[in-house]
């Protein structure tokens, strides 16, 4: 016997009482953990991807568009620039790197990128087997499109138009697995990485300004090109990412390439921010409801003691009759609120988990990014005594009474 | 053994209590008679430590209550009184073997499960014990709640009202239980009444 136990068959006798306490509980806690999760688990992604992009040029539109679809490839591009005004900013001193992107096939719902070694490079990809791609049409793929199409090193397979898997198909010219990457958390995981030439090669458009994923399909045999970092009269690419040698760089060269060129430069972190603040204010009302919940649980908690303490009058006094000291009883009805709290933060974490995995499976579907990590947040483990807290209170107010209770009279009132 | 001296009590100007003197040693027995309102349940509650009385004394096992600090109070009650209420009450969300262990916790005393066991025998209840309190019938309440009195081994056992729900022959039954089990154990046994069915058990008797 102890207070432990006599609390839990407390909380027993009123299941329903209890059950409607921690539910509430539950809900609230897995909705702010799960919120938590979310929250820096897409931070992460978002900052690993970003890491060392300073600007990224693609055609005009959205600058939010053209960060999207160049760093996290989850947009489709705005539209084509010519290959050669890119490589015109080379000769900008302030200019370090300049990464020209093409894309606009996929395969399996996973995009085929042209670009140079260096992007390779830029996200630090390690080969797990095979080598990087070398000749046109030769490709090298990401962990999670090996674990998910099948490919092999050595399988050939043909790409589909435009960036969803439904595209038509370039039956006629087939890619050629040559490399898998290791896994690295990055959006390499998800992407064909290729030559430039390879795109061109299948592609071919007369126009080049239209944008990929609209243009009419259209094959010519093309040249076969084997310099690291072509620079081809007449050529399109779809964007460029660029660093910077110096923040100086920042100041002025976004505002001279969209004055003065046909390209719009994006600034990563600005567009971020902004599509943050703009998730924040859904993020922030999913906040305050879980708040509200939670708030509600503590009335629950309290409402279901302080009846519970009302029929249970009897059974106090009783039991200080019988030697328990007002403490203990506090202590006993603490406990209960205790408990519910406990139960209610496994419970909202557990439920959380369950979220994030439901949601990480149709993020995987639409995008390719899984959001699997299931461990405790540091953040979750001041949820934890927060839920205490609300459980100590809610149980503490209602059960500040046992001190008033008169024994004698309680007992000879039945 | 227990004796009161003087005791009185008010629950308000109107309402005043000044009870008879009353004595009861180890392994005798006292039935205290009286009708509805002469203030029973006050004395008992005087002699259980549960109020405290306006002037006057009540000693318990020899030693005075006065003086006594809520905490000694307390104590000495958990220790030395089982008390037997008129309606049995218990906590209702354990079993009846958790009941009847309850007197052991709460006065800070090891669980004697044998002892439930075999007091649950002898007062006839062995194959409730786990089940639910409210499960049983008034007359095996009653009776669970002379095993929970009986489990400290007190040196007083005090009954108010114990057979004014029961029918003759429950009476009959709990009235020789409590009157055994108190001999068995050498304690006082002090019972408050107006159930004159009991007036020809009893050889002490003070009338209120």
């Amino acid at each position: 016997m102890n207070l432990f136990k006599i609390s839990i068959a407390n909380l027993r006798e009123k299941k329903l009482n209890s059950f409607l306490s921690a539910l509430l509980l539950t809900l609230g806690i897995g909705m702010i953990s799960l919120l938590l999760l979310l929250n820096k688990q897409l931070d992460e992604q978002f900052k690993r991807n970003l890491k060392g992009i300073d600007m990224v040029v693609g055609a005009k539109g959205s600058p939010l568009q053209v960060i999207l679809s160049s760093i996290y490839q989850i947009d489709a591009p705005t539209g084509n620039i010519p290959l050669a005004e890119v490589n015109a900013l080379r000769k900008n001193p302030f200019v370090k790197t300049v990464i020209p992107l093409s894309m606009g096939d996929n395969y399996q719902g996973f995009r085929i990128l042209g670009t140079t070694p260096k992007y390779v490079e830029h996200f630090n990809a390690k080969l797990a087997e095979g080598h990087l791609y070398n000749a046109s049409m030769e490709v090298t793929i990401g962990s999670k499109v090996a674990r998910d199409s099948r490919l092999k090193i050595g399988d050939q397979f043909s790409g589909s138009h435009g960036l969803d898997s439904e595209g038509e198909k370039h039956e006629d010219k087939k890619y050629k697995v040559v490399g898998i990457f290791q896994p690295s958390g990055t959006v390499v995981d998800q992407l064909i990485i290729t030559r430039l030439s390879s795109v061109w090669d299948i592609h071919e458009h007369s126009e080049g300004a239209e944008a990929p994923a609209v243009a009419e399909v259209e094959h010519t045999d093309g040249q076969v090109h084997t310099d690291p970092e072509p620079d081809e009269e007449g050529k399109d690419v779809t964007s460029a990412l660029i660093q910077f040698r110096n923040p100086m760089g920042l100041m002025t060269i976004p505002r001279q390439i969209n004055d003065n060129t046909s390209m719009q430069a994006a600034l990563p972190s600005i567009e971020i921010n902004r599509l943050f603040s703009l998730l924040g204010v859904g993020i922030e009302t999913l906040r305050t409801l879980a708040l509200i919940i939670i708030s509600i649980a503590g009335v629950s908690v309290f409402i279901s003691l302080y009846n519970s303490l009302k029929d249970r009058k009897y059974e106090m006094a009783l039991m200080l009759s019988m030697g328990a000291t007002r403490t203990r009883l506090f202590l006993m009805l603490l406990i209960e609120g205790l408990s519910l709290a406990v139960i209610g933060f496994f419970a909202g974490i557990i439920a959380s988990r369950v979220g994030l995995w439901v949601f990480s499976k149709s993020a995987e579907q639409d995008f390719h990014y899984s959001l699997g990590k299931f461990a405790l947040l540091p953040e979750e483990v001041y949820l934890f005594f927060g839920a205490l807290a609300i459980g100590v209170v809610a149980a503490a107010l209602p059960s500040l009474g046992i001190y008033r209770l008169n024994i004698s009279r309680t007992l000879a009132e039945e | 053994m227990i004796s009161s001296n003087q005791l009185r009590f008010s629950y308000s100007a109107q309402k005043k209590f000044s009870f008879p003197d009353i004595h009861c040693n180890d392994k005798e027995t006292l039935l205290i008679l009286g009708q509805s309102g002469k203030g029973k349940t006050t004395l008992l509650h005087l002699l259980a430590l549960l109020l405290t009385p306006e002037s006057g004394d009540v000693v318990i096992a020899g030693k005075s209550i006065k003086n006594l600090t809520p905490q000694e109070i307390t104590a000495t009650r958990a220790r030395n009184i089982g008390i037997i209420y008129q309606r049995p009450h218990f906590v209702s969300s354990l079993s009846v073997m958790d009941n009847i262990l309850l007197s052991n916790y709460l006065a800070n005393q090891k669980e004697d499960r044998q002892k439930a066991r075999h007091l649950a025998e002898q007062l006839g209840f062995a194959d409730h014990l786990s089940k639910k309190t409210n499960q049983l019938s008034q007359g095996e309440q009653q009776r669970v709640s002379i095993a929970r009195s009986l489990m400290n081994n007190p040196n007083i056992i005090l009954a108010d009202e114990p057979t004014s729900n029961l029918d003759d022959d429950n009476c009959q039954r709990v009235i020789q239980l409590l009157k055994k089990q108190s001999a068995q154990i050498g304690a006082s046994l002090v019972v408050v009444t107006h159930d004159q069915r009991l007036k020809d058990e009893f050889s002490n008797q003070v009338f209120l």
